[in-house]
C-alpha cells in the first residue's frame, strides 16, 4: 500500500489548509472561505472511511502508524470538524476580523489530532499535540467581546500550557527508563521496567495532558469557564473534536501499559471526576457551563472503560467517544444557533424552545437524552457497554457509584428539556434555520439514534480498533 | 417473522407515520392511533388464542443477532404470563387512545410519546434477551417525564421529577444487577434463555437478587419505594395514569419475575420472607393512606400501591413452597386484573375531571345523579377493586391470601384485614362524592355524562372485567402451566 493512501485523510486537510491561507491574503468571503473548509472536511472523512481497512506505517516505521485503531479515531475526528464547520456558517460571537482564520485553525488543530492518535513515538505525539493545541489557544480567545475572551483564554492557555509541559516532563522519565522514545520498544522492556517507580511517575505525568484535554479532574478547571465565555464553535470544537482525540490518546497510552499493572489512579480519578461534575452542574444556570461540568462528568464515565485496561474496555470507551461526539454535538448545534446574537445562552433563553422552534427543541431533546444515558440513544448502550467492561473486572461497586451518578446527572438535564418544553417565553422570538442547519440537525439526531439502536456494525469497528491497539 | 414483532412493529410504524403527519391534523393523528390500537388488540388476541398454554413453554421465538460481538441479540418470545400482559398493554392501550380523543393541546407530541411508552412497554414483555429488556424498560418509562410535564395537572412539576428521578434509581440499581449476572454466567450472551440454563453460584445470587429485585420493585409501587406512584398518578393526564397504573407498574412485578425469579431462584427464595413481610406491609399501608385522601387520584393511587403489593406479596409466597402454584397465579391474574381495573378507574376520573375540573371527593357529594353513567364505571371500579366476586380482582386476591394464609399465617390474616380496609376507603368515596346530597354546582354536568362513543373504551374494560369474573379459568388455564414450570426450578 502505498504511504500516500495511508495519509490521505491527513494530506486532504494540510491541502485544505494551504488554500485557506490564502483566503486571508485574498481577502475572500467569509463564504468561499468556509466552504473551502467544508469541502476538506468532507474530503478528509470520505478518505478516512476509505481507508478504514488499511494498516501500514506510512514514511518511517515505528513513528506513525494506520491501522484499525487510528483510522476509527480519525473518522470519528474528521466527522466531528466536519459537523462543526456545517453549524459555523455565521458565527457571531467571533471577532469579525478573525472570521476568514477561524475556519483554518480548526482545520489544523484537526490535523493535530489526527497525528496524535497515529503516533507511535513519544516526540511526534509531543508535536502532534502541541499541533492541536496552539490553533485552540488562540480560537477560543476570539471572541467578539474582549472582556468575555479574556478569562477564559487566560485559563484555557495558561492550563493547557502546562498539563503540555507537565507531559513532557513525564516523557522524559520515559525516555530515562527505556533509552528510547518509540512505543515498540517500551512493549519490549515493560516487565522488565514494570517494578520501577519511576515507571508510574513518568506515566502519571504524561496523563497530565491528556487528562487536560479530556477535561477531567484533576484538569478540569479550564472547562465550566471557557465553554461558558468561549465563543460557540469554539466550545462546540472542544466538546466533540477533543474530546475524541484525548480518549483516543487515553486508550494508546493505557494499552501499552496494560501488560504491567497499572495502578488505580485512573479509577479514582473516574470517580472523582463524574462526581464533581454531576453535583457541581446541579446549580448552573448557564447552558454551556453546565454543558461544561457535564463533559467532566462524561470524563469520568469515559475513564470507566479506559481504567479496566482491558480490550473490552477500550472498544466502549471508543464507542462511547463516537457517541459522545455526536450527543454533544446535538446539544451545541442548539447553542450555536440560539445563541447566534447573545453571547452566553442561559437555560432562562431555552424557554419556549417547542414553539419557537420545534426542531431545535427535538434536537436538544436528542442531545440530552444521550447525556442522560437514555434508550433509544446512543447514551444507552453507550453506558452500557463501558459499565459492562468495568463489571467485567469485577468493579462492581465502581459501577454503582457511575450509575448513581447518572441519576445524579439527570435532574440538571431535566431542568433544561423542562424549559424547553414547558416553560414559554411568549415575547421570545420564533427561530429561524436555514435549510443547511435543518439538513444537519436532522442528521446529528438520526446518527445519536441508529448509534443507539443499530450499534452492531459500529460496536464491530471500535472492538477491532480496540484490538488493534493490542 | 414472528407474530410478536408484528405487534410490536404496529406502534412503532405507527409512530414513524405520526412524526411524518403535520401538527395540525389532529383528527388524523387520532384516528390513526386508535386505528393502530385496534390492530394491536387484534393482534395480541390471536396471539391469547394461538399460545398453546397446554404446553406452558417459550412461543413465537424469533432471533437475530443485533450486537455479535458481546453477545446481544433481539430475541423474542412469550410465556403464558406475557402473553397475558401483552393483551393488557393492548387492551389499556386502545382504550387510552379512545379515553383522550378530545384532547386539544398539542396533540402530535402527546401521541407520539404514549405510543413511544406503549413500544417499550411491548418490548419488555416480549423480550428474551437482557439487554433489550433492559432498553425497552428505559424507553418505557422515559415518556413519561414529558407526558406529565406538559399535559398534567396540579402539581406536576414536581411529580413528574420524582417519577424520573425515583424510577432511574432503580434503573441505577438494575444496570450493575443485569449486567452482573451476565459476567457472572460467562456465557458472553444476554440471551436469558440461554442465562436460564446456566446455575449460578448460590452466594451471588443472594448478592444480586436485592438489586434486581428493589431496582424492578420501584416501578412495580414496592413499600418502601412508592412515593412517586401516587403524586405520578395524580399528575398525570387520564390515559396516561391509565398506562402507568395499568401497565407501566406491571413491567417492574413483570422484571422481578422475567429476570429475578427465573435466573436467581436461590436469591429469590432466600430473600422471599424480607420483601413478603414489606409487600404487606405496602397492602395494608396503601389501604390506610388511601382512607385518608380528599383527592379522587390519591385514592387510587394508593390503592395500587396495595394492589401491587399483592402481585408482590404473591411473588414472594411463590418461591416459598406451599401453595407456590397459588401464589404466582394470583399474582399474574392480578397484574392483568389490577391493569383493567385502574385503567377503568382513570379513564372515568378523567373523564369527570375534565368537565368538572375538580377531583376534590367532598366537593361532588351527590355526583351519582347528576352523572350517573360515569359513576356507575366507577363504582364498577371500585368495586372490583374491593374484590367483589363476579368481578376479576377477586379471584387473584383470593388466591394470594390463601397461600400466604398457608405460608405465613399471620401475614394472611393482617393482609385479609387490609381487604376490610379496601371495602372502607372504596366505600368511603362513594358515600362522600357519589350518595350525598347533590351540590347543585354539578347541575351544569347532566347533560355532560358520558354517551355513545363515550362509552366504548370504559364499556371495554368493564366487559373484560366481568368476563374474567365469571371465567377465572380463561386466565389460569393461559398461565397455570407457566407457572408449573417456573416453579420447578425453586
Amino acid at each position: 500500500m502505498s504511504d500516500a493512501l495511508l495519509f490521505a485523510p491527513e494530506i486532504a486537510l494540510i491541502f485544505t489548509g494551504l488554500l485557506l491561507f490564502f483566503c486571508p491574503v485574498f481577502e475572500t468571503s467569509y463564504r468561499t472561505s468556509w466552504l473551502l473548509a467544508l469541502l476538506g472536511g468532507a474530503l478528509s472523512l470520505a478518505l478516512a472511511c476509505w481507508t478504514l481497512g488499511l494498516s501500514g506505517e506510512p514514511f518511517s516505521p515505528g513513528i506513525y502508524r494506520v491501522d484499525a485503531f487510528s483510522q476509527f479515531a480519525k473518522v470519528a475526528l474528521a466527522l466531528g470538524y466536519l459537523l462543526v464547520i456545517a453549524i459555523s456558517h455565521s458565527p457571531q460571537t467571533l471577532n469579525k476580523n478573525a472570521w476568514l482564520e477561524f475556519p483554518m485553525l480548526l482545520l489544523f488543530a484537526t490535523l493535530g489530532t489526527m497525528m496524535m492518535v497515529s503516533a507511535t513515538e513519544l516526540l511526534t505525539l509531543y508535536i502532534a499535540m502541541e499541533l492541536a493545541a496552539y490553533p485552540l489557544y488562540i480560537a477560543v480567545a476570539l471572541h467578539r467581546s474582549p472582556e468575555s475572551s479574556g478569562e477564559s483564554s487566560t485559563k484555557y492557555m495558561l492550563q493547557g500550557m502546562m498539563a503540555s509541559a507537565v507531559s513532557l516532563y513525564g516523557m522524559s522519565f520515559l525516555y530515562g527508563i527505556f533509552g528510547s522514545t518509540y512505543f515498540s520498544e517500551f512493549a519490549r522492556q515493560l516487565t522488565a521496567a514494570a517494578g520501577q517507580p519511576l515507571l508510574w511517575v513518568g506515566v502519571v505525568l504524561l496523563l497530565a495532558g491528556f487528562l487536560f484535554k479530556l477535561g477531567s479532574f484533576p484538569f478540569h478547571f479550564w472547562a465550566p469557564d471557557t465553554y461558558q465565555t468561549a465563543p460557540h464553535e469554539v466550545v462546540t470544537y472542544l466538546a466533540t473534536v477533543s474530546k475524541v482525540a484525548a480518549i483516543a490518546l487515553l486508550c494508546r497510552l493505557v494499552s501499552l501499559l496494560s501488560d504491567a499493572q497499572m495502578p488505580e489512579v485512573l479509577m479514582w480519578v473516574s470517580i472523582a471526576a463524574m462526581t464533581l461534575g454531576n453535583f457541581a452542574a446541579l446549580v448552573q444556570k448557564d447552558f454551556k457551563r453546565l454543558l461544561g461540568y457535564s463533559a467532566v462528568a462524561h470524563a469520568g464515565y469515559v475513564l470507566l472503560g479506559i481504567q479496566t485496561g482491558a480490550i473490552l474496555g477500550f472498544s466502549s470507551a471508543l464507542f462511547y467517544a463516537l457517541g459522545y461526539l455526536m450527543m454533544s454535538f446535538a446539544c451545541f448545534l442548539v447553542v450555536c444557533e440560539l445563541g447566534r446574537d447573545s453571547d452566553y445562552v442561559s437555560i432562562e433563553s431555552l424557554k419556549g424552545l417547542h414553539r419557537r422552534s420545534p426542531l431545535l427543541a427535538a434536537t436538544l431533546m436528542v442531545g440530552l437524552f444521550g447525556l442522560i444515558g437514555l434508550p433509544p440513544t446512543v447514551g444507552f448502550i453507550g453506558k452500557w457497554f463501558l459499565f459492562s467492561a468495568a463489571l467485567e473486572q469485577g468493579q462492581f461497586g465502581l459501577v454503582l457509584v457511575a450509575a448513581i451518578n447518572s441519576v445524579v446527572a439527570l435532574y440538571y438535564y431535566l431542568l433544561v428539556l423542562r424549559a424547553a418544553y414547558l416553560e414559554d417565553a411568549p415575547d421570545a422570538a420564533i427561530v429561524h434555520l436555514g435549510p443547511f442547519i435543518k439538513l444537519t440537525a436532522l442528521v446529528s439526531m438520526a446518527i445519536v439514534v441508529a448509534l443507539g439502536t443499530f450499534p452492531g456494525p459500529f460496536w464491530d469497528m471500535a472492538a477491532k480498533a480496540a484490538k488493534a491497539l493490542g | 417473522m414472528s407474530l410478536l414483532s408484528y405487534i410490536l412493529l404496529v406502534p412503532l410504524i405507527t409512530l414513524g407515520i405520526l412524526l411524518l403527519l403535520p401538527a395540525s391534523a389532529a383528527r388524523a393523528i387520532r384516528w390513526l392511533c386508535a386505528l393502530s390500537g385496534l390492530v394491536a388488540c387484534a393482534l395480541s388476541l390471536e396471539l391469547f388464542f394461538a399460545y398453546d398454554s397446554a404446553a406452558g413453554s417459550i412461543q413465537f421465538e424469533e432471533i437475530i443477532p443485533w450486537v455479535q460481538g458481546v453477545g446481544i441479540s433481539y430475541h423474542v418470545g412469550v410465556d403464558g404470563f406475557s402473553t397475558v400482559l401483552i393483551l393488557l398493554n393492548s387492551l389499556v392501550y386502545f382504550t387510552g387512545v379512545l379515553t383522550m380523543w378530545d384532547l386539544e393541546n398539542r396533540v402530535k407530541e402527546y401521541f407520539a410519546f404514549m405510543v413511544l411508552l406503549v413500544i417499550g412497554v411491548y418490548g419488555v414483555f416480549m423480550s428474551l434477551d437482557l439487554f433489550f429488556l433492559f432498553f425497552f424498560y428505559e424507553i418505557a418509562v422515559v415518556p413519561m417525564y414529558p407526558l406529565i410535564l406538559i399535559w398534567g395537572s396540579g402539581n406536576k412539576d414536581y411529580a413528574a421529577m420524582k417519577l424520573m428521578v425515583f424510577l432511574l434509581a432503580g434503573s441505577a440499581l438494575l444496570f450493575p444487577g443485569l449486567l452482573a449476572i451476565y459476567h457472572e454466567a460467562g456465557l458472553h450472551s444476554f440471551d436469558m434463555v440461554a442465562l436460564a440454563a446456566h446455575s449460578f453460584d448460590p452466594q451471588f445470587q443472594v448478592f444480586c437478587y436485592p438489586f434486581i429485585y428493589l431496582g424492578f420493585g420501584v416501578l412495580a409501587g414496592m413499600f418502601p419505594f412508592h412515593g412517586w406512584s401516587p403524586t405520578g398518578h395524580v399528575a398525570a393526564p387520564s390515559a396516561v395514569s391509565m398506562l402507568h397504573a395499568g401497565v407501566l407498574m406491571k413491567l417492574g412485578a413483570f422484571g422481578v419475575l422475567a429476570v429475578g425469579m427465573r435466573l436467581l431462584p436461590v436469591g429469590a427464595t432466600y430473600w422471599a420472607p424480607t420483601f413478603s413481610v414489606l409487600a404487606a406491609i405496602g397492602i395494608i399501608y396503601g389501604a390506610f393512606v388511601a382512607m385518608r385522601q380528599s383527592d379522587f387520584k390519591f385514592v387510587i393511587g394508593f390503592s395500587s400501591v396495595s394492589h401491587m403489593g399483592v402481585v408482590l406479596l404473591g411473588l414472594n409466597l411463590a418461591t416459598l413452597g406451599k401453595g407456590g402454584a397459588d401464589a404466582l397465579n394470583g399474582a399474574v391474574f392480578q397484574m392483568f386484573a389490577h391493569g383493567v381495573m385502574t385503567a377503568l378507574f382513570f379513564s372515568t376520573v378523567g373523564f369527570v375531571y375534565d368537565r368538572a375540573h375538580s377531583k376534590t371527593l367532598a366537593d361532588f357529594g351527590g355526583l351519582g345523579s347528576q352523572m350517573p353513567r360515569a359513576v356507575s364505571l366507577f363504582i364498577v371500579a371500585g368495586l372490583c377493586g374491593a374484590g367483589l366476586p363476579g368481578l376479576a380482582s377477586f379471584w387473584p386476591e383470593l388466591l394470594v391470601f390463601m397461600a400466604a394464609l398457608n405460608t405465613y399465617p399471620i401475614i394472611g390474616v393482617a393482609i385479609i384485614g387490609g381487604l376490610v380496609l379496601t371495602a372502607v376507603y372504596i366505600l368511603r368515596v362513594f358515600a362522600l362524592a357519589f350518595y350525598g346530597p347533590p351540590n347543585p354546582r354539578w347541575d351544569g354536568l347532566r347533560e355532560q355524562d358520558m354517551r355513545g362513543f363515550q362509552l366504548l373504551p370504559r364499556a371495554i374494560l368493564v366487559a373484560v372485567l366481568l368476563f374474567f369474573g365469571f371465567f377465572p379459568n380463561a386466565m389460569l388455564n393461559a398461565i397455570n402451566q407457566t407457572t408449573v414450570a417456573l416453579l420447578g426450578r425453586f
